[in-house]
């Protein structure tokens, strides 16, 4: 009986959509338009994510020498580091510029224009995660600090509370814009529906005459709109893995400032399409039971 | 089966299509509803499967109190009552056996058994040979049929019939009041609303004789000379 009903409903909501597919069209891009700016958000944020997840893994405490400081000299540095307890590796200037060569990929050629190589001679010692904030990291600092020949220490703190306000302001703004284009898409989508249910008003009146509930008027409309709802996710998903193949590349080298390449990829994952689905279905039910609830109370 | 007390139904500027009437029809009645133009014989029907609602006065019909319904409750009550509208209201891109099964549908009957009462209904109407049609391809008198196929189909306690043969000739039209006596013969409480003197002639039923709101007369089973009534 249920299964009857249900390929009643399914027919007659396909035979809707068949009957005014331009209104349709509207609707499942809006639909679209609002699930690829939400998604784009989140595939931003979802990467920024990946940083932060990568960044805080491991502490790297940068050890800027003085530009002056010979080879021999940041060696004899590192040994009293390593006697700090722990592992030191030399970083010299030419080997810096290569490796910023290296991530910058094809912006790296920018760096032959350079007169001279403005990189200091670095230490770079590893810690744990775990050490982060600890009193270990303050107490190496401040020792590291006190050799001569040190001219600065960076523990890559600010640079993850950046990364924390920026993924806090994107998540913000992402959460403002998918709210405003989802209203958008539920506004449009009821009006399109609201004028097929307008043409359909007759099937409508004698459906009631002979006993029809609201339930049976309504859920035709609402399959409508979880098929509109359903088209126009996929197609934002299709829209966000061939954005996210083009923007990729771009993205990866700049990000890899911050984290290695394999945390900065920033591919639309399957559960970021199954939310986009999920959306999606939200959004166009919502519009139609906004549209059919909106003409049986009239 | 239908019962009205002191029915009223003013609509806006104080027009009154209806005036405190009070009548009751037995289950398994036939009645015929007459009186000219605007006597207001559509609006007592209408309220009866509340298409409208009195703004005054209490209906019952099968023991329902259909002034008092929730809207929720109306698909209940309407699935007991089969409608002969005047204007058909057929669907014009479904099919006869589609329009007829619309009836069944709404009612939650599917498969093989909605497919056995739409051919049956569709064969006590003469319809068969015509169930995949649509109604714009059909005469006005298997339009008519139609609808009251449609009507019949669910098996309604009780059939309500708007100006049924207003539009058919004089052949089709016995046709059409063959079926409605079958219905009422099988256990169905008919009313029909109709100005035709010449139907009351021919089907000596009781009558209930409206003018400008009011309920005039109510007789049993006229006698009016088949020849008088169609001078």
């Amino acid at each position: 009986m249920m299964l009857a009903s249900g390929i009643y409903f399914l027919r007659s909501a396909l035979e809707g959509l068949r009957r005014a597919p331009l209104l349709h069209l509207v609707s499942i891009t809006a639909i679209a338009f609002a699930l690829l700016l939400g998604g784009m958000a989140r595939l931003a944020s979802g990467a920024l994510d990946s940083l932060l997840v990568a960044s805080r893994s491991q502490v790297e405490l940068t050890v800027y020498l003085e530009p002056n400081v010979s080879e021999d000299e940041a060696a004899r540095i590192a040994q009293q580091l390593v006697g700090l307890g722990t592992p030191a590796r030399v970083v010299s200037p030419e080997a810096a510029l290569r490796r910023l060569r290296n991530e910058l990929g094809d912006l790296g050629k920018l760096l032959d224009d350079l007169p001279q190589n403005p990189l200091p001679p670095t230490i770079e010692l590893e810690l744990p995660g775990s050490a982060r904030g600890s009193a270990r990291i303050d107490e190496l600092a401040r020792r590291a600090k006190a050799l001569p020949g040190v001219a600065e220490i960076d523990d890559g703190g600010q640079a993850v509370a950046q990364l924390v306000r920026v993924g806090r302001a994107l998540r913000f703004g992402a959460a403002a814009v998918f709210t405003v284009a989802s209203l958008a898409a539920v506004l449009i989508v009821a009006a399109t529906l609201q004028l097929t249910i307008y043409a359909r008003r007759q099937e409508i009146e004698v459906q009631k005459l002979v006993g029809a509930t609201n339930r049976f008027v309504r859920t035709p409309f609402v399959i409508e709109g979880l098929i509109e709802g359903l088209i126009g996710a996929s197609a934002a998903s299709l829209g966000l893995a061939f954005i996210a193949r083009i923007l990729a590349p771009k993205l990866t080298p700049l990000l890899s400032f911050v984290a290695d390449r394999a945390a900065t990829q920033p591919l639309p994952s399957g559960r970021i399409i199954v939310e986009v689905l999920a959306a999606g279905c939200l959004l166009g039910v919502l519009g139609s039971l906004a549209a059919v609830h909106r003409f049986l109370r009239t | 089966m239908i019962q009205l007390f002191h029915v009223s139904r003013v609509f806006p500027g104080d027009y009154a299509a209806l005036s405190d009437v009070s009548l009751a029809v037995t289950r398994g009645e036939f009645v015929f509803l007459t009186g000219p133009s605007g006597a207001g014989k559509t609006t007592l029907l209408r309220l009866m499967f509340c298409a409208d609602r009195p703004t005054q006065g209490q209906i019952l019909v099968d023991g329902c109190n259909v002034s008092h319904l929730t809207r929720s409750s109306i698909p209940a009550l309407r699935r007991k009552i089969g409608v002969v509208f005047q204007d058909f209201k057929l669907l014009p891109r479904a099919t006869v056996a589609e329009n007829v099964a619309l009836a069944l549908q709404v009612a939650g009957i599917h498969g093989y058994e909605r497919e056995r009462r739409v051919r049956r209904v569709l064969a006590q109407v003469g319809l068969e040979h015509r169930a995949t049609a649509l109604p714009p391809q059909l005469s006005g008198g298997e339009q008519q049929r139609a609808v009251v196929a449609r009507a019949l189909v669910h098996d309604p306690l009780v059939l309500l019939a708007d100006e049924p043969t207003g539009n058919l000739d004089p052949a089709m039209t016995i046709q059409i009041m063959d079926l409605l006596c079958a219905a009422n013969a099988r256990g169905v409480t008919v009313l029909v609303a109709t100005h035709d003197p010449g139907l009351l002639a021919r089907y000596p039923k009781r009558v209930l004789h409206l003018d400008k709101g009011h309920l005039v007369k109510d007789s049993e089973a006229v006698s009016v000379p088949l020849r008088a009534a169609q001078a």
